[in-house]
């Protein structure tokens, strides 16, 4: 019968093979009768207490295949209480379960940090597209901006940024639910719970906040702060007083993103807008299209219109002129760097890759670069129908349009959500584009605002229309049990929450900074002087050439290029 | 000008947050919020922006 069965089988094979399709499949046997369930086996400490790794012997000779490498021989088992001596007691059931938790985190931390890491390299790739869309007799100040925005920007939110956003966090599960970061200034308003700042973690030292998980938690959320400041030095490029630029980022960076951070990640009033007021699952962004792009958006947007055009970029009319960047290979290769560090941004900010639906870094991570494509083919095709090519330069902010978008909703929605998310926003990119430069007449040279701000803001919407409420991390967001739900798949509540949030970035983030930087204006002025302007900030304000072998041609007032 | 662009965009963030004790319905809060926004807009772009181009370096 067993011989029977196997020539059938070969023949089914070779069916297969010579025909390219299988026949029916014949009926399966049936099954052995199931034996009577028995209880799951318990493990003890004597089974573990039996077991025991390769010998020192055959541990000498090498371990080619790593067959082994990381046994029961690399678990160190001592009572801390009582036991000095390692192995003393033998391998129980609580070392075993300590380690399996040690390893979970252990997994969690490295993805955290080496996601953190590549979103720290996003700096590189800002550098290199906003320098390569400015002149060249601004090079060298440009670079500097991006260069020292990372300084500038680290060294507030390490003194204070930090302890606002993050000092009333509370536990995160994913890297080990220490409490040492449960400081939230709250404040009862209509009748609720209103998380306002954090207060834990000045200096990483203050009320217990030298802890390992602080750290990493430090690492990956510093990163994030930097990329919303570098937003704003690529608006208010080639006119921006340097000594201005490090105090509004040094305010920035400890001041307006760790406050709204705060509100929408550190347990803030935002995030408990679905438990206070049962508005879904309270204002939800994944990895920070609101957070950190809108932030850094519609703070450009203020500088924007305080810092004024640069001279020749209108006419007399007001008809704005183009004035080219002067290396469009590095503006690509920029775009292709920050794409490569939205791989970090998104699934990174899962917060690790093991435990409370952290798996889904797969999907995530394919969302991203779906919607970075679809992006990139929005606003290629829009300008190639509306003016005959396909730019290169709009192109890539397509690409990074798409990946602004998506990054709220990245942790929310299916492939195909991606895709309609970042096609809309390419072709929104290129909209806002021309809306800031001919109805406001805002002089921005790298397109930042409509690339972070206005996507930034899509991208929360989005989250609100398109989350389809299979993602699930650990049964609950914001405190509210279930998934996320936008409005096309039942949830209209989440959408109100969405647009609260975009409501503050634009009501008080922006009047937040435009105040601020105004202040500053008063205090240390903003705008370089136009002789300066008009020779480039090289010299004057960096002391230095970026290319001093060149012969730079000097643009005339009102001139067209 | 400039003062009252900045006070008309605080506002608009003022009405949409007030939004939740003005109403307990969605449909309520939806439209109060998305009012409260079409403030925040008209005080950047219909009050702010204009009042800072009227100096703007390009009309000199």
């Amino acid at each position: 019968m067993k011989n029977t069965r196997l020539l059938l089988a070969l023949f089914l094979t070779l069916a297969t093979v010579v025909f390219g399709q299988a026949p029916a499949a014949p009926p399966p046997a049936a099954p052995p009768a199931a034996a009577p369930a028995a209880a799951p086996a318990m493990i003890t400490d004597a089974d573990i207490k039996g077991l025991s790794g390769p010998d020192a012997k055959a541990r000498a000779s090498g371990d080619p295949d790593g067959g082994l490498t990381g046994t029961t021989n690399d678990i160190t088992i001592a009572d801390p209480v009582t036991d000095k001596t390692p192995k003393a007691k033998g391998l129980t059931v609580g070392d075993l379960a300590n380690q399996i938790g040690q390893n979970k985190i252990a997994v969690n931390f490295v993805w955290t940090l080496v996601t953190g890491f590549l979103v720290m390299f996003m700096q590189a790739g800002f550098a290199i597209v906003e320098t390569g869309l400015c002149r060249v007799k601004n090079a060298n100040h440009t670079m500097m901006m991006n260069f020292m925005v990372y300084g500038v920007g680290m060294l507030a939110y390490w003194l204070i940024g930090f302890a606002i956003q993050m000092g009333g966090v509370g536990a995160v599960a994913n890297l080990g639910g220490s409490p040492v970061l449960s400081h939230e200034y709250v404040v009862t308003l209509f009748g609720k719970p209103w998380g306002m700042w954090g207060q834990g973690g000045y200096f990483l030292m203050h009320a217990g906040s030298y802890d390992v998980f602080v750290m990493v938690l430090f690492l990956f959320q510093m990163v994030f702060m930097d990329t919303a400041l570098t937003i704003v030095t690529g608006t208010a490029a080639e006119r921006w007083k340097y000594a201005a630029f490090i105090v509004s980022s040094f305010v920035m960076g400890g001041f307006t993103y760790p406050l709204f951070a705060n509100w929408a990640w550190g347990g803030g009033w935002l995030a408990t807008l679905g438990s206070s007021f049962g508005l879904g699952h309270g204002y939800a962004d994944f990895a920070g299209s609101g957070v950190v792009h809108a932030v850094g958006g519609v703070t450009a947007l203020a500088m924007g219109i305080l810092i004024g055009p640069r001279i020749g970029k209108f006419t007399r009319e007001g008809k704005p002129l183009a004035i080219p960047g002067h290396d469009l290979l590095v503006v690509l290769l920029g775009c292709f760097i920050l794409a490569f560090g939205w791989f970090g941004f998104n699934p990174g900010s899962t917060l690790g890759a093991s435990g409370n639906g952290a798996l889904r870094i797969g999907s995530i991570a394919v969302d991203t670069m779906l919607a970075g494509m679809a992006g990139s083919f929005g606003s290629m095709l829009y300008m190639w129908l509306r003016y005959g090519k396909p730019d290169a330069s709009m192109t890539g902010n397509g690409l990074l349009a798409g990946l602004v978008a998506i990054t709220a909703p990245s942790g929310f929605v299916n492939p195909v959500g991606a895709v309609i998310i970042g096609l809309i926003a390419g072709v929104l990119v290129c909209l806002s584009v021309e809306f800031v430069e001919k109805v406001m007449r805002v002089d921005d040279p790298v397109g930042a605002i409509s690339v972070h701000g206005t996507n930034g803001l899509w991208g929360v919407i989005s989250v609100g229309l398109f989350a389809d409420g299979k993602s699930n991390y650990g049964g609950s967001w914001n405190g509210v049990d279930g998934s996320v739900k936008g409005l096309f798949y039942g949830d209209p509540g989440q959408l109100v929450a969405q647009l609260i949030g975009v409501a503050t970035l634009v009501g008080f983030v922006f009047t937040f900074s435009f105040v601020v930087n105004w202040i500053i204006d008063m205090v240390v002025g903003q705008r370089v002087s136009a002789e300066a302007e008009l020779g480039g900030l090289d010299l004057p304000e960096m002391g230095a050439l970026c290319y001093p072998e060149f012969e730079v041609k000097t643009q005339s007032v009102g001139a067209s290029s | 000008m400039a003062i009252a662009g900045i006070v008309i965009t605080f506002l608009g963030f003022l009405i949409s947050v007030f939004s939740l004790s003005l109403s307990s319905s969605v449909n309520g809060r939806l439209v109060i919020v998305l009012v409260g926004l079409a403030v925040s807009l008209i005080g950047i772009i219909g009050v702010l922006n204009p009042a800072y181009m009227k100096n703007a370096i390009w009309r000199k």
